[in-house]
């Protein structure tokens, strides 16, 4: 067996999650919305003009931070430290097979972000907010969004499995 | 019933922010011990190497499903009290398709990349600030971007209403294919990287009786939920006494004017003319009358069962009541809203509004009228009343 936890019990532990989430807030969770937020931020105080007159960031205000998702990728951080550290998993690395140079997979890495980040806003969400949060829900667009992905990650996998090669 | 923070209209209080921050904490908890704060691990499903990812998220969707089906049918939540994404087809198409070039690549979703970047993964780190320069390009580029962005627009769409099924038919369906797959995931890690503890573990075979006879339990349970029964009663309640207490005619004729809950006939023909496949058109009057002349394309509801064909309909396209004046569907538009509908418009002065201002013939108008007008008048006539 291996050091993580039961997979299907993990899958509950999240579904649960996600339901206490529709239970109490009455949406699902969401991760890509609190990070473009952030984004929103960081241009806002590079160009506070040119952000604030932008059509889709500008919908947002003068302070994009304040918003429910931005709290949530916060709690996802720190949820994501406090259960690494109790586990021993924690520690500066970067992640990638023996032969494949570093810089490679950094560079792929920031570009596959910058890819996920643009495809986020386009489809209003990503894994938790349309693919999870919607498809518990049964909404028609999260669960083609989700077949997508998948048509799309296994379609590009070859082309990039030499930076797991170890 | 559960007043969520989206129904009380407060995801933007600080207590939605204090609770959103401790949903997360717990999101993350689940991540990072599935394995999630890993990008070798996550980037498996795509190799067969370890399947870890179709495990964890598919058993957390059906978990989430059937938890909130039960409460629905149990009363304890409305969905009109969750926040429903609408269904943009070609935008969320073409935006999976990149989602999974992008996750293949870097190795990472945004909320897993969360959990690895705080865990110390550089990696994830590069991943989390390409995916903020990523949602800058796209602020940046959205008005070039715009028509595919709403390239698809359909509104809130249910799988099993696209597909003809009830929902609870669905989500058993759906369970029994999860299950299914867990099974198939097992198999390929077995074969592939000589894995696959949990293939015909006693654990899995408990975990897939459990979830079965959930999805199951179900379909007996949520046949006729006592918010429908309730709903109903209110309903009938409108449709037979003259007014409501409380509400005089002039109130609703105030709501009305601001134009908020209603369509001009004009519009409607023209929206029928097209064949909107999103607008459900309801003729409220009794049957007899029904049968004697109706708008074509309208469907004729005897009270008793108006809610099987509009919990359908539900929050999703455009559901459109007429009668032959304003109060009547006004009430049981009212009576809708309370549950929760809101997408119910009544059609502006009723079918005697429609025949007026729409199938009356050019000839006989009073005010004087336009070629463009003539002609679209006629149009509407041969279309509705075969003329």
């Amino acid at each position: 067996m291996n050091r993580y936890m039961n997979p299907y019990l993990a899958g509950i532990m999240l579904g649960v999650t996600l339901f206490v989430s529709y239970l109490v807030l009455g949406s699902g969770l969401g991760a890509s919305a609190g990070l473009a937020r952030i984004a929103a931020c960081i241009e806002g105080c590079v160009a506070p003009l040119h952000t604030q007159a932008s059509e889709y960031f500008g919908a947002w205000g003068k302070n994009p931070l304040s918003y429910y998702l931005v709290f949530m990728f916060a709690g996802t951080a720190i949820g994501g430290l406090i259960s690494a550290v109790a586990g021993g998993r924690a520690g500066v690395v970067l992640e990638k097979g023996k032969r494949f140079s570093a810089w490679k997979r950094a560079a792929l890495a920031l570009t596959g972000g910058a890819i996920v980040g643009f495809a986020s806003r386009l489809g209003q969400g990503c894994t938790s907010g349309q693919a999870l949060s919607g498809g518990a829900l049964l909404l028609t667009g999260s669960l083609v969004f989700m077949m997508c992905i998948f048509a799309g990650g296994y379609a590009f996998a070859y082309i990039v499995r030499r930076q797991w090669h170890d | 019933m559960i007043e969520t923070f989206f129904g009380a209209d407060a995801l933007g209080t600080h207590a939605a922010f204090l609770v959103s921050l401790l949903i997360g904490v717990s999101f993350g908890v689940a991540l990072e011990r599935a394995g999630f704060g890993s990008s070798r691990k996550l980037s498996g499903i795509f190799y067969g190497t370890d399947m870890t990812v179709l495990k964890v998220m598919f058993t957390a969707v059906i978990t989430a499903m059937l938890l909130i089906l039960y409460s629905a049918a149990f009363g304890l939540i409305g969905f009109d009290s969750l926040y429903l994404m609408p269904t943009v087809y070609g935008a969320q198409a073409v935006a999976g398709i990149l989602f999974g070039i992008g996750f293949v690549m870097g190795g990472w979703c945004p909320g897993t990349a969360a959990v690895g970047c705080a865990s110390g993964k550089a990696d994830a780190f590069l991943f989390l600030a390409g995916a903020a320069a990523g949602s800058i390009l796209f602020n940046e580029l959205y008005g070039v971007v715009k028509p595919l962005y709403s390239w698809g627009e359909s509104g809130v769409q249910f799988v099993y209403a696209s597909l003809g099924v009830t929902r609870v038919l669905f989500a058993f369906i759906f369970t029994a294919v999860a299950i299914g797959s867990f099974w198939m995931a097992e198999w390929v890690e077995k074969k592939i990287s000589k894995t696959g503890y949990y293939l015909n573990s006693p654990f899995l075979w408990a975990f897939s009786i459990v979830f079965i006879a959930a999805a199951g339990g179900l379909l007996a349970a949520a046949d006729a939920p006592a918010e429908n029964r309730e709903a109903l009663r209110e309903i009938n309640a409108a449709l037979t006494q003259p007014l409501m207490p409380g509400r005089t005619e002039q109130m609703i004729m105030e709501v009305m004017q601001e134009g908020r809950d209603h369509i001009e006939p004009e519009d409607l023909a023209d929206r029928l003319m097209m064949g909107d496949r999103l607008l459900t058109l309801v003729d409220i009057r009794p049957k007899a009358e029904y049968d004697a002349f109706h708008i074509r394309g309208a469907v004729n509801i005897e009270p008793a069962g108006i809610l099987q064909l509009l919990r359908e309909k539900k929050n999703a396209g455009m559901i459109v009541l007429y009668s032959n004046g304003m109060t009547h569907p006004a009430q049981v538009r009212d009576a809708l809203h309370r549950q929760g509908y809101r997408n119910v418009y009544i059609l502006t002065d009723g079918l005697d509004g429609f025949v007026e201002r729409c199938l009356k013939p050019a000839s006989l108008r009073a005010a004087p009228v336009t070629d463009e007008e003539v002609s679209k008048i006629r149009a509407w006539r041969e279309y509705f009343s075969g003329k």
